[in-house]
């Protein structure tokens, strides 16, 4: 008998019909009809492949991949609210989750009730929900609108009830599937502040997200699901730069420049053409050929990620006919070890960019590694600081 | 870091998720869930009458307005039910018809009216219709006491055979909850139901010695009659005891019961197969 508060899913296998039919009774008769002349039942489509998912009390998962890749549904496993094909399951222990949080946990009853109500669904008694009642409320900031009924919240409300109800009400596995997306900064905060806490009580979590810095600042191991199959798994730090790595590649062969000017080179080297280094110069030249005389604003950025830029750097500029050269120094360079981004664009305030902003190179930065956040706080970006200690008593 | 590359097309067969059902350990799931069960009815009763002007009257509305309109009918129906008056007579019947019909009513579409709810928490699915049931039951009660009332207009006693009720009323119970049980998990999967749902239940009501005495129907059919609807035996039974002061027919109570288990435990075991899929389909 596993521990209270242990998953074990080994071997899952799930899937779905392949295109979500309506069941009325003339489409069973079709259905049915086309099985008995012999023309194959329905086309089945596999949501997850073989997949393995092992969970000692007090661990945090956090679950990545791209949207489809099963994430949700290997979740909904967990909870039972779904039953897979193959494969055993065992989840021990009270389980909390947040899977579509955002619809809240019943339109029609007032928060009050909906606290209530989802309490009993955990398996508490009304007494224990009582206790937590004012905690929950005031995590979720709803005050004088608990005695409203939920369809009149605001999707970040009813998020943050149905968030606070499920970390308050003391489940030994709490499972998370995007809470993140819907609250404001500070309530984001809280909720990585709570789930820590949760944590240090030795509850289980399983973390859904798409913000991969929340992710790894809460998680302690990654598991990486890829069109429902297992991809990779072990230290959460490796699996998300193994993931982020994978859309970066993706992102780069989809991006397709197109605009009026063309940018021929685009060269990033540190001091004397050497691989660049934390904390010294970078030098980055661009050529771009123009095919007429105009004025315009260049961009360059440089990212971790496909998206974010960590820096961006621009000035404005005349473009004659033929190629134009663009140096850009930069003193001291901000940036840890690893790969980066340098992005590039040119902006002319027309309805089409001349040159779309878009990733024109890769570059690895030698140099010192960063030291890691404290766990369930999320930093931003990657910037080194140079930075002297000195600790007296 | 483990990769996973090489996942075959499809599982292999030894592999394949089976639901193992323990007696025991879904007896203790169901008692476990019964606070919830009590909630989910108490929340089912407070949406209902939230935005109800009439409120709790609503659920004597049916039976009582069918009392009427069997009574006005019955003059050209010539229905003989010597000392009792007829009104007692029907609306006797009325009670567990309305407790069976607004159960399927009700708790037919418990599931597939919480969809959103099924597709977050888990808890034993069989909560949901049983929640129905239990507030058709406590419509029952709100009925029990106008059925007082009618005792005291007409001047008539319930008759000491009263004490049978314990008896009759398990057998009422079983078969409505195994009725409703198969009725909301056949519904998420075949959608028409809903809609034919109010017409079977229109049919069921004139089927069942509701308006008429069972001795209606011949002899020789009668024990099949109240195999296929224990709620004829049920009926005759109440009557019977309550109003004539008679024992009930013991043969045809026993068919009913035997008839009302194998649609409980029928029900139960095909609302637990077709559960593991709900939320695919939902």
């Amino acid at each position: 008998m596993l521990p209270s508060g242990s998953i074990s899913a080994t071997h899952v296998w799930k899937r779905f019909h392949a295109d979500r039919r309506r069941k009325l009774l003339r489409d069973q008769v079709h259905h049915l009809s086309a099985r008995l002349r012999g023309g194959g039942g329905r086309g089945w489509r596999w949501a997850l492949r073989d997949v393995d998912l092992v969970a000692e009390p007090g661990d945090s998962v956090g679950l990545i991949g791209s949207n489809g890749s099963g994430k949700s549904t290997l979740l909904k496993i967990l909870t039972r609210v779904m039953y897979p094909h193959t494969g055993s399951v065992k989840v021990v222990g009270r389980v909390g989750a947040l899977i579509e949080v955002r619809a809240g946990i019943h339109p029609d009853l007032t928060g009050r009730e909906n606290i209530q109500l989802y309490g009993t669904l955990l398996g508490l008694d009304r007494r224990r929900i009582r206790e937590r009642f004012d905690e929950i409320v005031a995590f979720a900031e709803l005050d004088d609108a608990i005695d409203r009924q939920l369809k009149f919240y605001s999707s970040g409300m009813q998020m943050r009830l149905g968030f606070a109800v499920a970390a308050f009400l003391e489940p030994d596995i709490l499972l998370v599937d995007e809470v993140l997306a819907v609250g404001d900064a500070s309530f984001q905060q809280r909720c990585l502040e709570r789930m820590r806490a949760v944590l240090n009580q030795g509850t289980t979590l399983v973390f859904v997200s798409h913000d991969l810095a929340a992710v790894e600042a809460t998680c302690s191991r990654g598991v990486w699901l890829h069109q429902g199959v297992l991809q990779s798994e072990g230290p959460v730090r490796d699996v998300v730069n193994a993931y982020r790595q994978s859309i970066e590649a993706a992102a780069e062969s989809t991006t397709e420049v197109t605009g009026e000017l063309r940018l021929i080179k685009a060269e990033v080297s540190g001091p004397d053409g050497s691989t660049p280094r934390t904390q010294e110069a970078l030098d980055v030249q661009l050529v771009v050929e123009s095919p007429d005389v105009r004025s315009g604003r260049l961009y360059i950025g440089v990212s971790e990620g496909p998206a974010t830029p960590i820096f961006v750097l621009g000035r404005d500029i005349q473009l004659a006919v033929g190629e134009i050269k663009a140096h850009c120094a930069i003193r001291s360079l901000p940036l840890p070890r690893g790969r980066f981004y340098l992005w590039v664009g040119i902006f002319e305030g027309r309805q089409r960019d001349p040159l779309p902003w878009h990733p024109a190179g890769r570059f690895e930065v030698a140099g010192p590694g960063l030291d890691a956040a404290p766990r369930g706080i999320v930093r931003l970006a990657p910037v080194h600081v140079e930075a002297a200690w000195k600790v007296e008593r | 870091m483990s990769g996973g590359a090489d996942v075959p097309v499809v599982p292999p067969p030894e592999w394949r998720f089976r639901r193992t059902f323990h007696p025991a350990a879904l007896f203790r799931e169901l008692w476990e869930a019964r606070a919830l069960v009590w909630t989910l009815a108490e929340r089912e009763i407070r949406i209902r009458y939230k935005q109800a002007i009439l409120g709790f009257a609503w659920a004597v509305v049916t039976p009582v307005v069918l009392m009427v309109a069997f009574t006005l009918f019955r003059k050209a129906a010539k229905i003989d039910t010597g000392p009792v008056p007829y009104p007692l007579f029907t609306f006797i019947a009325l009670i567990p018809w309305t407790f069976f019909s607004t159960s399927v009513a009700q708790g037919g579409l418990s599931l597939i009216n919480n969809v959103p709810l099924l597709n977050k928490v888990y808890c034993p699915r069989e909560v949901f219709p049983a929640a129905s049931v239990v507030v058709a039951g406590i419509d029952s009660l709100i009925s029990v006491s106008v059925l007082g009332l009618l005792f005291l207009r007409y001047g008539f006693m319930p008759k000491p055979t009263t004490i049978w009720l314990p008896v009759i009323l398990p057998i009422q119970i079983m078969f409505t909850l195994g009725v409703t049980l198969v009725v909301s998990a056949v519904i998420v999967y075949l959608r028409d139901l809903r809609h034919a749902l109010p017409l079977f239940l229109q049919m069921g009501l004139f089927i069942t010695p509701v308006a008429f005495p069972l001795d209606v129907v011949p002899s020789r059919f009668r024990n099949l009659y109240v195999a296929l609807d224990p709620l004829a035996a049920v009926i005759d039974s109440y009557r019977r005891t309550v109003l004539y002061g008679q024992l009930p027919s013991l043969s045809l109570l026993a068919i009913a019961a035997v008839s009302s288990s194998v649609a409980l435990a029928g029900g139960y075991a095909a609302f637990k197969r077709l559960e593991t899929g709900i939320a695919d389909v939902a």
